[in-house]
């Protein structure tokens, strides 16, 4: 062959973006900076700011670092959130495992009922928790009475543990389960082959390979625990840094930048435990990549193994789902106060709700239907912006999305005050009185759920799907809409589920937006009821109404996409 | 390829006794009963669904016969589960760890064992040396071709020095060259190693090549095992006659009785048959390609040599033959006959007799 | 308002002029009035309900949010504002908005409202806000856990620092709820500076839990988790006409203060603003407040008629006519910085002064079995640690520290600086304190 010069450009232009792809870049970055950055920004910036002068100086986080209150904090907040993710663990990988493994009857319940917790309406999710497991809740008052003596679960930091724990667990139970499902039979079947059975070869090969769903769910507990504000006051444990930076962003009278200072080492530390875990599979090969038998074949079990499996899973079911029975038994009960059980049943507390309440709940579906639409289409184009294109900087979308999480409702709420109120539409409403403004501070608040959802799913697809797509004539963004679109449809549902899901709970950003009661979303109804003695009945009515209205859309929409994958013969 | 690997246990038997499993109503495998010798390489060969994989599946230990029992070197293992069984397989997806090195890869069945770090170490070098990948011990799975990777799925199996050794279509993943290249060195090292080895394949070709013994099997059921060349020459019915090589099929029906018996095709050509020749119920005549020869224009020569009258419909050239479409009567059928430059070409349409010996002919139940 | 009403009647009568009528009823209140407010739906619907009854024609629009949220709210949307009242419990928020030009004044025109309740002014002498319903601080109890846990009955504040309370009391911090910081006040001016600090002090080494939100103590107390909180009354008044089993006490050292309603700035709808705190002030609103989910104390002493026998009436009951005045500039001056303290010197510090006081129990209870007059000292001098104060009175109300809380324009110490400070202080006398104890109760045994 002679030398033939080549005339051909580069081979990096050839991973330039289309038109179309930049003016979607553009795009998302813009609604970011619109409805994240700059809110926030005009609340945190006067971390940055000297007192009385206020220039640019970075005393303020000298200050935090050498207060032993900050540092103790931050401290209780790295131990609490490392506890939480390990004792969610231990909850979801026995329910993960058993369900998606082995033929498992009911699994399919396991796996709603399991995600309920995730579901934990304000207040009164709280209160239940007191009166089943408080000091002097059911199980210790039935402990003292039997055996005398009772268990701290709701104390100090281990009771912040056991709650969060048992709240997001679901987090690792969804993402686990997920990866479960994918991790190729065979290799299961080939350690077993080569002499290795039970626990070690869950340690060494089933669990490894389901690691970057492991990690997922686990990370976003992390950073989750780590933000948390309402649990720990409502333990009243107060040395830890979320509750640090909402005491001092909402005392009033008092104009401190430590409430601020704490907001964003709280961001920066969510940002890093996101980027760490992104980090770890990095150039790393997962089950994403297998062929062959695929991971959908389950064992049976032997009847020991039965017996020992189910009994495990409803011990933690059992477990995790207390506080929702709590909720029913007070949404019932007269009085109850000081004992095992309620004094007395009654129906009244539900009339009072539906006499009162349906407007909540109806704005509520609204407010978390959009929210969630929202999310999922922002996660679906970031997702595919970071995984399949070349744009620079496209990175920065995902860790703009991702540091939402961080931030605590309450500063999204101020922000949101602050810079939406002074603009006003033609009739001199402002902006931030609409209930748009609410959907939106929910969209934002619970993007990064729906972000790793689509992640995850996004990152199953092998590329050369797309590439026959295209080869075979369709442009970019018709391959989108009718190839990679449809085969993530189990990780965009998931992602709106839970979007959703958490949406219809959310107080922190919404009570700082509510403008009305006509507009007002559930949890705001919540926190209404639970201001007073004879509101704990009707709010934990309401509580159950809200339970049960997001578990059945949960739900619903499960059936839904299970029989549109089925129609496409995705489905098993 | 050097080192050999030094085998303590000697060669053992494989023994499948009358081995049923059903999926719910879905009758997999029918009454199997196989007896495989020390030291042989055997196949389980057959179309996709037959039942072949499930067979395998089983003598490792991940399905469970309904009825029947394996035994290995006379050893009941029918009720062991998989880890306990000392039976090396290597999976069709070869299903490396890629959360691992190969060398990780190669250790953990050892490790599992709990054999000494240090013996772990050297039978890692001696298995991947086994397979000429010991420079690629701390690669990832994802950083090998599918041939390096089909070689560290053996060496993955075979470190842990198996009783037997099971091979699921393990070269079904390899394009045609390595193919060839693959499976002379699997039986190469299965020569070396002279460990019984069950290797399953739908292809005949690599069956044939490789296996000393080869069980055909269709429906669930062993069609029949035999040697390769048995396979070919006897099959015992018309499944296995048509799933290894081409086999040309007359349906018809005997017509006359004793000396006066004779077959006659479907379309109505009738074919003599021999007072000596056995006739199962119902038979059908079968016959090679190569085993028939177009008779010079005039007559049949040889005493007992078939002579049947049919139509040429089209020719193919094949290199070193020349492929004949034959009707007889109203079944169409394949001829070769050897290709040497400047011989005479029959043209479609063109009438012609076939001739056929007797001793090529086998007689076959429908 | 009586006599715009008379004018609209009057107008209305006069002229069949449709378009006269409409102009007329523009001037009249009508339309959309929205509340921000504290108080929970079982406050705000009777209200909202007798209201609407009372001025046909406009709606009450009732936005609920804690005091502090509240107040963060209208400062935030000063710039658009479309809020017309405030309407919460603690007079101190009221100082605040009206410290940032939040309020607007007004002249309410009811009659029959006294000047005072007990010693405490009931309206904002500048006319900022009203105090429209009183309430009195006290002690709350469950009696179920009372009886489970054989406690007494709790009488005065003295009586919860006492060792049989150790572990059950609950309050809510000062810095997160506008009554209890009114609460710690009345005792710090009660008792005074030095005393009253160490009154709390020892009853917050019997403290189960500091919540961060007023009903989060009665909730508590209502559930049966902790024994006994320190409330505002009708905390308890409304969870016994619920039904709980609680009890209330007013101790010794209280006081009763009003709870106020005020015009926010710049008001959208300000002649309905206007008939709701006339509404408010009014016989008819007044009586409202007897609903049993309500349960405060009209400011309106005729009102008490129509209430039962056993309904506590601050303007005739001898026990409020004892109770303490209150400096309500000398509080607002040292707000920020008694807040700080609290957190400070007992929140943040709580397991610190919660060990050294358990083992001072112990030793009263070892030196009531065999006195030791060197064990006794020693006790008292950990007590003194205990009671010791990082700033003075005079320094408390000092407008130096003060600037280091409320963000003031000079530059001067930042409030971190003196958290830690403080914190650091309180650490180590704790610590001191918890060594000496430690030692009385060796010397004790």
């Amino acid at each position: 062959m002679t030398a033939v010069p080549t005339l051909t450009p580069p081979r990096a232009r050839r991973f330039a973006a289309t038109p179309g792809q930049i003016a979607l870049a553009l795009a998302i970055a813009a609604f970011l900076l619109m409805f994240l950055v700059l809110p926030v920004a005009t609340v945190i910036y006067v971390a940055f700011t000297d007192k009385g002068t206020s220039t640019f100086t970075l005393v303020n986080f000298y200050d935090f670092f050498r207060t032993e209150l900050f540092m103790r904090s931050l401290w209780n907040s790295f131990y609490v959130s490392a506890m939480s993710v390990v004792w969610a663990s231990v909850f979801a990988l026995p329910l993960a495992y058993l369900t998606t493994r082995f033929v498992f009857r009911g699994a399919a319940l396991v796996q709603t009922l399991g995600f309920l917790p995730l579901i934990m309406p304000p207040f009164v999710g709280a209160v239940a928790m007191q009166l089943f497991f408080g000091r002097n809740g059911s199980v210790n008052l039935l402990l003292d009475d039997w055996f005398g003596f009772k268990i701290d679960f709701m104390e100090g930091l281990n009771g912040v543990i056991f709650v969060q724990s048992i709240h997001y667990f679901p987090f690792i139970l969804i993402n686990l389960s997920a990866a479960l499902r994918n991790v190729d039979r065979a290799m299961e079947e080939a350690a077993q082959n080569l002499g290795s059975s039970g626990f070690r070869l869950f340690r060494r090969i089933v669990f490894p390979l389901a690691m970057p769903g492991y990690l997922a769910g686990a990370s976003l507990v992390f950073v989750k625990v780590f933000d948390d504000l309402a649990t720990p006051l409502l333990l009243n444990v107060k040395d830890m840094l979320a509750p640090q930076a909402y005491l001092r962003v909402t005392s009033i009278g008092i104009a401190d930048p430590m409430g601020y200072v704490i907001s964003v080492v709280l961001i920066v530390a969510s940002v890093a435990a996101m980027w760490l875990s992104a980090r770890a599979l990095k150039g790393r090969d997962y089950a994403t990549t297998q062929r062959g038998g695929g991971g959908l074949a389950k064992r049976v079990m032997t009847p020991w193994e039965a017996v020992l499996g189910y009994g495990t899973v409803i011990l933690i079911l059992a477990l995790v789902l207390a506080p929702h029975l709590g909720l029913l038994l007070l949404s019932f009960a007269t009085i109850w106060s000081f004992a095992p059980l309620p004094d007395a049943y009654t129906l009244a507390h539900y009339g009072r709700v539906f006499g009162e309440s349906s407007v909540y709940i109806k704005n509520t579906l609204i407010y978390a239907s959009l929210a969630g639409g929202i999310d999922i289409v922002l996660g679906v184009a970031i997702a595919y912006l970071v995984l399949r294109t070349k744009l620079i900087g496209r990175e920065w979308l995902d860790w703009m999305a991702s540091a939402a999480l961080a931030i605590p409702g309450v500063v999204l709420g101020i922000g949101y005050l602050r810079t939406f109120y002074g603009v006003t539409l033609p009739d001199g409403t402002p902006l931030a009185s609409l209930w748009i403004t609410i959907v939106l501070a929910l969209a934002i608040r619970r993007l990064p759920y729906a972000l790793r959802a689509c992640y995850a799913a996004l990152q199953q697809i092998s590329v050369s799907l797309e590439e026959a797509a295209e080869n075979l004539g369709a442009t970019k963004s018709r391959t989108v809409r009718r190839v990679v679109v449809p085969l993530m449809a189990g990780g965009i549902l998931a992602g709106f589920v839970t979007s959703f899901s958490t949406a219809a709970v959310e107080l922190s950003a919404t009570l700082m937006l509510v403008q009305s009661n006509s507009d007002a979303p559930l949890a705001y109804g919540l926190y209404v009821f639970m201001q007073s003695a004879a509101g704990r009945g009707p709010g934990a009515a309401l509580g159950v109404v809200a339970v049960i209205l997001v578990a059945a859309c949960t739900f619903l929409s499960h059936l839904i996409i299970e029989r549109s994958q089925k129609a496409k013969g995705l489905g098993h | 390829m050097n080192a050999p690997l030094s085998l303590t246990t000697p060669a053992v038997s494989v023994d499948i006794a009358g081995v049923n499993l059903s999926y719910g109503s879905n009758h997999v495998l029918k009454d199997v009963n196989l007896a495989i010798e020390p030291g042989e390489f055997f196949a389980f060969l057959g179309p996709s669904g037959c039942g072949k994989t499930t067979l395998l599946r089983l003598i490792a230990g991940f399905n469970q016969a309904d009825t029947g029992h394996v035994r290995i070197g006379g050893r009941d293992i029918t009720d062991l589960p998989p880890w306990k069984r000392d039976v090396g397989m290597v999976f069709q997806s070869y299903a490396l760890w890629p959360h691992m090195t190969v060398r990780r890869n190669v250790a953990f069945g050892l490790e599992e064992r709990g054999v000494k770090r240090a013996e772990v170490e050297r039978r890692v070098e001696t298995a991947l040396g086994l397979v000429g990948l010991g420079h690629l011990a701390d690669r990832r799975p994802s950083q090998l071709s599918g041939g390096q990777q089909q070689r560290v799925a053996v060496a993955r199996t075979v470190a842990i020095e198996p009783k037997v050794l099971l091979l699921d279509e393990p070269l079904s993943n390899l394009d045609a060259k390595m193919r060839v290249q693959v499976r002379r060195e699997l039986r190469d090292l299965q020569q070396r190693l002279g460990l019984t080895t069950i290797f399953v394949t739908h292809d005949q070709e690599e069956a044939n090549t490789i296996c000393d013994r080869i069980a055909v099997m269709n429906d669930g059921i062993v069609q029949q095992v035999g040697t390769p060349m048995e396979l070919y020459e006897r099959p015992a019915n018309l499944f296995v006659a048509g799933f290894l090589g081409t086999a040309n099929i007359l349906k018809g029906r005997v017509v006359g009785s004793d000396g006066a018996r004779a077959f006659e095709v479907e379309g109505g050509v009738t074919v003599p048959i021999a007072e000596t020749t056995e006739l199962p119920e119902n038979p059908t005549l079968v016959f090679r390609p190569q085993h028939a020869t177009f008779a010079a224009a005039g007559g049949v020569a040889g005493e007992d040599a078939l002579g049947l009258p049919c139509t040429i419909t089209h020719r193919e050239f094949l290199g070193a033959s020349i492929r004949y479409g034959v009707r007889i009567g109203s079944t169409e059928v394949a001829v070769d006959m050897p290709f040497q430059s400047g011989s005479e070409l029959r043209e479609s349409g063109s009438q012609a007799t076939l001739k056929l010996s007797p001793r090529s002919l086998r007689w076959l139940p429908a | 308002m009586l006599n715009r009403r008379v004018a609209l009647a009057a107008t209305l009568g006069l002229s069949l002029s449709a378009s006269l009528a409409t102009i007329a009823l523009a001037q009249a209140p009508s339309g959309k009035v929205t509340v921000v407010t504290s108080f929970s739906k079982d406050v705000t619907d009777p209200f909202k309900k007798a209201f609407e009854k009372a001025v046909p024609g406009v709606t009450l629009e009732v936005q609920n949010r804690n005091t502090n949220a509240g107040v963060k709210y209208v400062e935030e949307t000063k710039s658009n504002n479309q809020v017309d009242l405030f309407w919460a419990s603690a007079p101190d928020a009221f100082e605040v908005l009206k410290g940032k030009k939040l309020l607007t004044a007004y002249k309410p025109k009811a009659t029959g409202i006294p000047e005072k309740i007990g010693s405490y002014p009931i309206n904002d002498p500048q006319g900022f806000y009203f105090g429209f319903a009183a309430s009195g601080y006290g002690i709350m109890w469950n009696d179920r856990y009372a009886k489970a846990n054989k406690l007494p009955e709790p009488k005065d504040w003295q009586d919860l620092a006492k060792p049989v309370f150790y572990d059950h009391v609950s309050i809510a911090s000062p810095a997160r709820s506008g009554t209890t910081h009114l609460t710690v006040e009345t005792i710090l001016q009660g008792e005074g500076w030095e005393k009253g600090w160490r009154i709390l002090k020892e009853m917050a080494g019997n403290f189960r839990s500091i919540t961060d939100r007023s009903f989060g103590v009665p909730e508590a107390v209502n559930s049966g988790q902790v024994g006994v909180g320190i409330v505002i009354d009708f905390f308890a008044f409304s969870a016994q006409a619920s039904g709980f089993p609680v009890k209330f006490v007013y101790p010794t050292v209280t006081t009763v203060v009003p709870a106020n309603v005020g015009i926010i700035a710049n008001p959208p709808n300000k002649a309905a603003a206007e008939a709701f705190i006339e509404f408010l002030l009014s016989p008819t609103g007044q009586e409202v407040l007897l609903d049993p989910g309500i349960r405060r104390l009209p400011v309106n002493p005729e009102v008490y008629a129509k209430a039962g026998a056993d309904y506590p009436n601050p303007f005739t009951d001898p026990r409020f006519q004892k109770m303490i005045g209150f400096d309500v500039d000398k509080s607002e001056a040292r707000t920020a910085v008694v807040d700080t303290l609290f957190d400070q010197l007992i929140s943040f510090q709580l397991d610190a002064l919660k060990g050294v006081t358990k083992t001072l129990h112990e030793v009263d209870a070892a030196l009531a079995k065999k006195p030791n007059p060197q064990a006794k000292a020693l006790a008292d001098e950990a007590r003194n640690l205990i009671a010791a104060l990082p700033v003075n009175q005079v320094q408390a109300g000092s407008p130096e520290l003060r600037g280091a809380f409320t963000g003031a324009k000079e530059k001067g110490a930042r409030q971190a600086e003196i958290e830690s400070q403080w914190a650091s202080f309180a650490r180590d006398n704790y610590a001191k304190a918890k060594a000496k104890a430690e030692e009385a109760l060796k010397a004790a045994k």
